[in-house]
């Protein structure tokens, strides 16, 4: 008698088992599409990316979108296209403005209007955006995250020196007789660091209307020639190196290496990319003050700070589910709530100008002016055709070669117009090769 | 003078000569222990401030290693490369061996044709490190599909002219009585591989194993090209996903982070450098 | 040499697997390296053209590459010099009979087992402005030494890296050929006082030459290739251009560029060329040298 209840409860469990396993299948009419997005955002910013993510998921069960952190800017735009060409690319890559031309180029990417079939509205998007990405003023990318460089600066330190801490530096002289001060004063060591050495350069000629390159930066056609070496660019570069020379310069390395320093008080200001802002701001013991980057003497502001950061380009070869979850994650982005968590968390500028709007309805940037001011520095200057910023083809490879010689003017005590004559040189042949395999 | 002083030391030690004999020990103790500490001490360093609460820097062990631990295994995923790096290191630890192994099977115990030549073709593949045809490899690996799998990451290194060196070499020296001895007893090829030849290389193996895990446990630049996601990425490329951050280096992390990755390889070279020294001793005689 | 089974067949097949990886993995790709480097490659869009030798010309022509040639000659040299007399000074020192040494000898290959990104995140550290040991020592005796500052200090900030890296390795290979030192030899060097050293220098040198051959060459390649975690992670060529090796100028070229791929073909071209002649001569210098003493 014993056994037979043993074998019916056996039994019975099985088929409980059998059930068990074969009951997700029967519930999920269908798979979700799957579709992955590759990005360069390290750090906190990770995390605030797979927010939006995650909620993107939630909202929409039928598809399961998988963000995956490959890299640098540079790795991941390198691995997106080889991984194109093994035919393995992602659904959506994210690649730094330096990487446009050669998406542009690469036949590898659907641009944007395509993907949403046309109803993206390209109004919404705040103008120094468009200005950069639209090219025969339509967008080919999905703006994400854009930024410029910023003045970030350590306000008890300029108090301790004696300087106004409301009063930031508006040209490289007072920042130079400033920086003089602080280092009398005793209170650092060094004044000034940047974040993105070569990015901040291209800052400085957009800022007073300097052309880059022929072709008009780049958007009329192929560039064939830089202009590194004018006069105007081995000026910015002479006064870096008197800078560094006089202990005023601190260089600290390529991308957000100075970012350390600065939080930890080695010198007072920083040239970085407002989106560090969050992480900035979360770790640092004193108070922090904004500004915007400081003019050349002798030139003025004509022109406006270049847009930076990222936008986010699909790749083509895909299905039409996925590119149907691809747009339906742009609009999810671009929805004025996530942009504005995206901006809170990390400093990149609301993409939307509904976003803008409902952050000033909030009283945000009162409350928090430090995230305004990379949007006000856009939003103060002029459209002209330097101050879109140049395209470049291999641009990823220029920015090193002119990394490099930013270096060795700075670092290194090489004379600046050397350096730049080098670098220009180099970028009109990295250019050439580049347009030669083009036509 | 004190050589002979030395040699003849029971009958005439000087003076001079006791004292250098009970104080040169310590002495070159003395020295040896200075040496590893220098040698150790920044593996030490490293230790203490993945203790400490970042920032801080001192001597002074902290209090913080379980965070710093749990903050470098989450953000970099430390688990899940850690399996990686396991199997792609295992991977090619032991299809190296078995290749090498086959390979100088066949050229020492069987009549193979061109096998000087065979050899030599292999023996080419030192002349031609990863860097020398490393983009070639790439868009090679790119027409397979091979890109961000673990088959990329391990098949192009199972090949190897180290292993059947050591191999080859080592076979020479077994005696033929155990060769002759099986197939007295009727064994097939196979069996005298298996059950005689493969446990008399256990010293070979151990040797080879701890330098291939070793090596492909330490691989940078491959993995770096070649594993894309998350999926198949390897642990010195999560360092260094630690290290480009764009905000704080926070040390604890970092250091816990590098720690973490150095202990696999330590230990197996714990547990096998003995059998990597006997396979040395005997090797580098003949080179 | 002992043939003893007569199969036709089997030893091709066991020997099938490592020659058709090796004809795949290393011929195919080192014929296409030679192909690639007569070209001008846009892996994206599949095209190319056909330029002959101009790659090798302008790798030639420009002061960059001539640059990093002398920056990685320099640190080749350094690093083997460096490496070779260290490793050799205390594996012999571990080698002694005297008793308690054993623990010497597993003590100090430990390095073995790091990787060249490890050891450079390990002297990052050491050497960081803030919290770095290394930086106050340098300090207390007034040197100020920060390698993302200064293109001498990069270079110097690498060699000791790479030469620390590597020390276990080096150790562990002298210390089995030294096995082979006849134990008088070394029991004199420990008892006795400075004449038995120069004694014991002229009978193991020669004895350790194939050892010493060997890391030379390994050592070589080492430096000239397996340093590029080293770099990556901590100068990545930088400042300006004073660490950037060859291994890395071909990464930067045939990676992280779109249009650059025949150049970096012809860089790894050139460097197998290097690599090679050093390798030759190297074995040639030592093993003359051994047959005639």
């Amino acid at each position: 008698m014993s056994k037979k209840p043993r074998r019916i409860l056996f039994l019975l469990l099985s088929l409980t088992l059998l059930v068990a396993m074969a009951l997700p299948g029967m519930v999920t009419a269908q798979d979700p599409t799957q579709i992955t997005f590759w990005h360069a955002m390290s750090g906190s910013r990770a995390e605030v990316v797979q927010a939006i993510v995650d909620s993107f998921n939630e909202a929409n069960p039928d598809v399961n979108l998988v963000a995956e952190f490959t890299g640098s800017y540079a790795e991941t735009l390198t691995k997106a296209l080889t991984a194109f060409s093994a035919g393995e690319a992602p659904n959506i890559v994210q690649v730094y403005e330096v990487g446009t031309r050669t998406m542009l180029d690469s036949g590898a990417i659907v641009p944007v209007m395509e993907v949403s079939g046309g109803a993206l509205d390209q109004s919404q998007f705040v103008q120094p955006i468009l200005n950069y990405y639209a090219i025969d003023d339509e967008l080919r990318c999905m703006p994400f995250n854009s930024s410029t460089a910023m003045l970030y600066y350590n306000k008890d330190m300029f108090e301790a020196a004696g300087l106004d801490p409301e009063k930031p530096p508006a040209t490289f002289s007072e920042l130079y007789e400033m920086g003089q001060q602080i280092i009398e004063a005793g209170v650092a060591p060094n004044v000034i660091s940047f974040g993105w050495p070569a990015w901040i350069l291209e800052q400085m000629f957009a800022m007073h209307d300097q052309i880059l390159a022929n072709e008009d930066n780049g958007r009329a056609g192929l560039a064939t020639e830089t202009y590194w070496n004018s006069e105007f660019g081995v000026k910015v570069l002479t006064e870096w190196q008197k800078w560094a020379q006089d202990g005023i310069l601190f260089y600290g390395g390529r991308e957000y290496s100075a970012n350390d320093p600065f939080i930890a008080g080695e010198f007072a200001m920083l040239a970085q990319s407002t989106s560090s802002l969050g992480g900035i701001q979360n770790a640092v013991e004193f108070e922090l003050g904004t500004a915007f980057l400081p003019t050349l003497d002798g030139y003025e502001r004509n022109g406006n700070n270049v847009v930076g950061g990222g936008c986010l380009w699909t790749m083509s070869g895909k299905s039409d589910a996925e590119y149907d979850a691809v747009w339906r994650f742009y609009q999810h982005l671009s929805a004025v709530e996530q942009d504005i968590f995206w901006h809170k968390g990390t400093g990149y500028f609301p993409a939307t100008n509904a976003a803008v709007e409902a952050l000033e309805a909030e009283g945000w940037f009162e409350e928090n002016p430090n995230f305004r001011t990379a949007f006000d520095q856009i939003l103060a200057g002029n459209d002209t055709i330097a101050a879109r910023g140049v395209l470049l083809g291999d641009f990823v490879i220029i920015r090193d070669v002119v990394g490099a010689a930013i270096e060795d003017a700075v670092v290194n005590g090489v004379d600046p117009q050397e350096a730049l004559d080098t670098a220009t040189e180099e970028s009109n042949q990295i250019l050439e090769d580049y347009a030669s395999l083009i036509e | 003078m004190s050589a002979v002083s030395a040699s003849t030391s029971e009958t005439v030690v000087t003076y001079e000569g006791r004292w250098r004999r009970r104080l040169y020990p310590i002495v070159m103790h003395a020295v040896m222990l200075t040496a590893v500490f220098l040698v150790t001490f920044p593996l030490i360093y490293a230790l203490i401030l993945s203790t400490q609460d970042s920032g801080i820097g001192s001597l002074r062990p902290g209090t913080a290693i379980v965070e710093n631990f749990r903050g470098a295994w989450a953000r970099a995923e430390m688990a899940l490369l850690i399996r990686n790096t396991l199997v792609v290191a295992l991977a090619v630890a032991f299809g190296k061996i078995m290749l090498s192994i086959m390979g100088a099977y066949a050229l020492i115990y069987f009549r193979v044709r061109g096998g000087m030549i065979l050899l030599a073709v292999v023996m080419l593949t030192h002349l031609l490190p990863l860097p020398v045809r490393i983009v070639p490899t790439y868009d090679l690996l790119t027409e397979l599909g091979w890109v961000d799998t673990f088959k990329g990451l391990t098949i192009p290194f199972f090949a190897s002219a180290t292993g059947l060196l050591l191999f080859q070499q080592f076979f020479r020296t077994v005696p033929t009585d155990l060769a002759d001895a099986a197939r007295v007893d009727g064994a097939g090829p196979f069996r005298f591989l298996i059950s005689i030849l493969i446990p008399v290389s256990r010293t070979n193996i151990g040797a080879l194993f701890l330098i291939e895990f070793v090596y492909m446990w330490n691989q940078y630049l491959w993995p770096l090209i070649v594993a894309n996601s998350v999926r198949t990425r390897q642990v010195q490329i999560g360092i260094k996903q630690l290290v480009a951050t764009d905000a704080v280096i926070e040390w604890g992390i970092l250091t816990a982070g590098a720690i973490t990755v150095i202990v696999p390889p330590l230990i197996v070279l714990l547990v096998l450098q003995r059998s990597l020294m006997s396979g040395l001793s005997s090797s580098t005689e003949d080179f | 040499m002992n043939t003893v089974f007569p199969n036709r067949i089997l030893p091709y097949l066991l020997l099938a697997p490592s020659v058709i990886l090796v004809l795949v993995f290393f011929i195919y790709p080192a014929a296409q390296s030679v192909e690639l480097s007569l070209y001008r490659v846009n892996r994206v869009r599949d095209v190319q053209v056909y330029v002959g030798l101009e790659n090798f010309q302008r790798l030639f022509e420009s002061d960059n590459y001539i640059n990093s040639l002398t920056v990685s000659a320099k640190f080749t040299v350094a690093v083997v010099a460096a490496a070779l007399t260290i490793s050799l000074a205390l594996a012999v020192g571990a080698s002694l009979p005297i008793r308690g040494f054993g623990i010497y000898r597993t003590l100090l290959i430990w390095t073995y087992a790091l990787s060249p990104a490890i050891a450079g995140v390990i002297w990052a550290l050491l050497t960081d402005p803030a919290i770095g040991l290394l930086t106050d020592v340098f300090n207390a005796v007034g040197i100020n030494f920060n390698w993302r500052q200064g293109k001498d200090d990069a270079l110097i900030f690498l060699i000791m890296a790479a030469t620390w890296k590597i020390l276990g390795y080096d150790i562990l290979f002298f210390l089995a050929g030294l096995k082979n030192i006849p134990h008088e030899v070394l029991e004199a060097a420990a008892l006795d006082g400075a004449n038995s050293w120069t004694r014991f220098w002229r009978m193991v040198l020669p004895l350790l030459r194939p050892t010493i051959l060997f890391l030379l060459i390994m050592n070589t390649l080492y430096a000239s290739f397996e340093t590029f975690g080293l770099i990556d992670i901590t100068t990545q060529g930088g400042p300006g251009r004073a660490t950037s090796l060859l291994i890395y100028e071909l990464y930067q070229d045939g990676f992280k560029s779109s249009s650059r791929i025949g150049l970096a073909s012809a860089q790894s071209l050139v460097l197998l060329g290097i690599v090679a002649t050093l390798t030759f001569i190297q074995y040639r210098f030592i093993s003359r040298r051994t047959f005639y003493q």
